[in-house]
């Protein structure tokens, strides 16, 4: 299956991973989050396991279970490390997260490995579990930078009795930290049904299946229903861009049956968009892996407008398949776009909008950025050099005296 | 020297040094004080990665920063240091705390956008390929990967403390001086490592 990565890498490249992976062979290592598809940390998992496992690192992933009660409390947890919004944790919602925790810790075999890798903070108090000579590394794909107080230091009694903690990028690294920190960005899989190569008549047919104008640019933003996305600063700034040029957005996303906010979001932005006959609102079911794939590839400019971002994937899947993208400067959307070089960093309405006008008006310096995003991606985010950076750790970890 | 040449690569895994400065003065102290490594990291994180991109217009993490946060002048003289030049950390150091002493702005206490000090833990490869001679060497130099390239003609400075890159002090040894010395004089921190092993291959290739 590595074998397959070569045509994104080198020979050499991947006989480099082999060589990473020599003196891990036989080591056994637990991958542990919170559920088995959707979302990004699912997505890596999945190709990044049978990865590990094809090297001879002997990879298991386990999830854990939670009742109503437990995922509502996460999710707020979730929120406040992500935004400090005023809000405070409940000691009865401390309890309950104690009381899944030690389900979980019954019913997950964590003891027979060498290495175990928690993923966010749904899992983390399963650190209790911990033995001697095992090396236990808490992986955050949350933005930190500016957690609710209450909420870091509710997670906080956690992170430093761990061997290491990994995050996105330097800045959600939090002062408290007294344990080895490691910055690992996060990785598409470029051989994912959301990211392989399509027939071009595959994209427009799909694109046609929605409605789509093939004559007329078309501009997106793929992300979830979210407040923190922007999708109403987005419609604003089209708007602005649609005085000059006849093009097209579309807004694709999906309402997850844990995020209530979602579906109003949705039907807000329903609501104001209806009379547009050139914004194409696409509510699509979490694996519509084909149609995200096919809709970034038919776009003329992608957008990614959060106001927060634990990274934002999307913006490598759309550079990935050779698109500028215009995105917001915070959070992993920074890491992954070199301003004016794969795209453009921008910080209002107003910005996203001169910035879209400036791509469409140059179709020249669309194909140049493009060219140059996917060069940026095979370096920094394919999910090859995330196994090699979890390789990397794990032989330090292991290996390296403290 | 004399002998055959072990082919190796380089990689890193970042780490954070939790250190994180927003004002002139607080980032000379910090460079004064910050692990070889992270010095290491902020030379050269720019061509270790973005190996395949162009060149940004800044190539090392403090002339960018310094950049960003409007101090033009003392960006360009910060990015004017080139390390190939200063295979000491320690020395590359006290350049680039001189360089930083003398600019007037670091006098005073305004508040930039945060630095955040990173450092790494590296990793070098051996690939068990060895060159006996110089053709063996050509063939094998050709199949090497980008962080093959980085860790001979970069890191071993570091790592030995001396101004040569292994592949041109093993020329030497066999006696292609020529080509060695032509392939020290290359202009490295101004490319990225893709053209680097293009022009050592040109060079290679020339003449036979």
């Amino acid at each position: 299956m590595l074998d397959n990565y070569v045509r994104f890498l080198d020979e050499m490249s991947l006989r480099e991973l082999h060589l990473i992976s020599r003196d891990l062979r036989g080591i056994r290592v637990l991958h542990v989050n919170s559920t088995s598809k959707g979302g990004g940390v699912a997505e890596i998992l999945s190709s990044l396991v049978p990865l590990m496992n094809e090297l001879g690192v002997r990879t298991d992933w386990k999830v854990i279970e939670g009742d109503n009660k437990f995922f509502n409390f996460t999710k707020k947890l979730h929120n406040l490390l992500h935004y400090p919004y005023p809000d405070s944790i409940e000691s009865n919602e401390i309890v309950h997260y104690f009381k899944i925790t030690y389900y979980n810790s019954s019913r997950i075999d964590t003891e027979n490995y060498d290495v175990v890798f928690i993923h966010d903070p749904q899992p983390m108090g399963l650190i209790v579990k911990k033995v001697i000579g095992q090396k236990w590394i808490w992986r955050c794909h949350i933005d930190t930078s500016t957690p609710n107080p209450h909420a870091w230091r509710f997670i906080e009694n956690f992170i430093n009795a761990y061997d290491a903690c990994v995050f996105h990028i330097p800045e959600f690294v939090h002062e408290s930290i007294r344990i080895p920190t490691y910055i690992i960005p996060p990785s598409i899989d470029p051989l994912h049904p959301k990211n392989a190569e399509l027939l071009e008549s595959d994209v427009k047919a799909i694109l046609e299946k929605f409605g789509l104008d093939l004559e007329k640019p078309i501009i997106t933003q793929v992300s979830r229903f979210d407040k923190l996305k922007d999708p109403f600063g987005v419609v604003a700034a089209f708007k602005v861009v649609r005085k000059k040029y006849d093009c097209q957005l579309v807004l694709l996303g999906s309402c997850a049956s844990d995020d209530p906010e979602g579906e109003v979001v949705y039907k807000e932005l329903v609501s104001q968009t209806v009379d547009e006959k050139d914004i194409f609102v696409l509510n699509l079911p979490p694996d519509s892996h084909l149609e995200v794939n096919a809709v970034q590839r038919g776009s003329t400019v992608v957008v990614q407008k959060s106001i927060k971002e634990g990274f934002g994937l999307v913006v490598s899947e759309a550079m990935w398949k050779m698109k500028p993208v215009v995105g917001s400067n915070v959070g992993g959307i920074k890491e992954q776009i070199l301003d004016g070089i794969t795209g453009y960093l921008v910080n209002s309405v107003e910005g996203t909008a001169v910035r879209i006008r400036q791509l469409l008006s140059n179709p020249e310096l669309i194909k140049t950025m493009g060219i140059r995003a996917r060069e940026r991606v095979r370096h920094r985010f394919l999910i090859t050099r995330h196994l090699r950076d979890y390789l990397l750790m794990i032989k330090k970890l292991l290996f390296s005296s403290p | 020297m004399k002998g055959v040449f072990k082919f190796r690569a380089e990689h890193w895994i970042v780490k954070s040094t939790i250190i994180r400065v927003s004002t002139l003065g607080e980032f000379v102290e910090a460079l004064r004080k910050v692990d070889p490594n992270a010095i290491f990291y902020h030379v050269y994180a720019n061509i270790f990665f973005n190996c395949g991109e162009s060149t940004s217009f800044f190539n090392n993490s403090f002339a960018y920063w310094l950049y960003k946060n409007n101090c033009l002048e003392l960006a360009e003289k910060i990015s004017a240091i080139d390390p190939i030049e200063y295979p000491d950390l320690e020395e590359l150091r006290r350049v680039f705390l001189k360089v930083l002493e003398e600019d007037p702005c670091v006098g005073t206490d305004r508040v930039m956008s945060p630095f955040y000090f990173l450092s790494v833990e590296r990793e070098v490869v051996d690939y068990g390929l060895v060159a006996r001679n110089f053709k063996e060497f050509v063939e094998i130099f050709r199949n090497s990967s980008v962080n093959s390239v980085f860790y001979h003609s970069i890191a071993f400075r570091v790592d030995s403390k001396m101004p040569l890159n292994e592949y041109s002090l093993w020329l030497s040894s066999i006696g292609e001086n020529k080509k060695a010395d032509l392939i020290n004089k290359l202009d490295i921190y101004s490319m990225n490592l893709y053209e680097v092993k293009s022009e050592i291959v040109n060079i290679l290739e020339e003449g036979r």
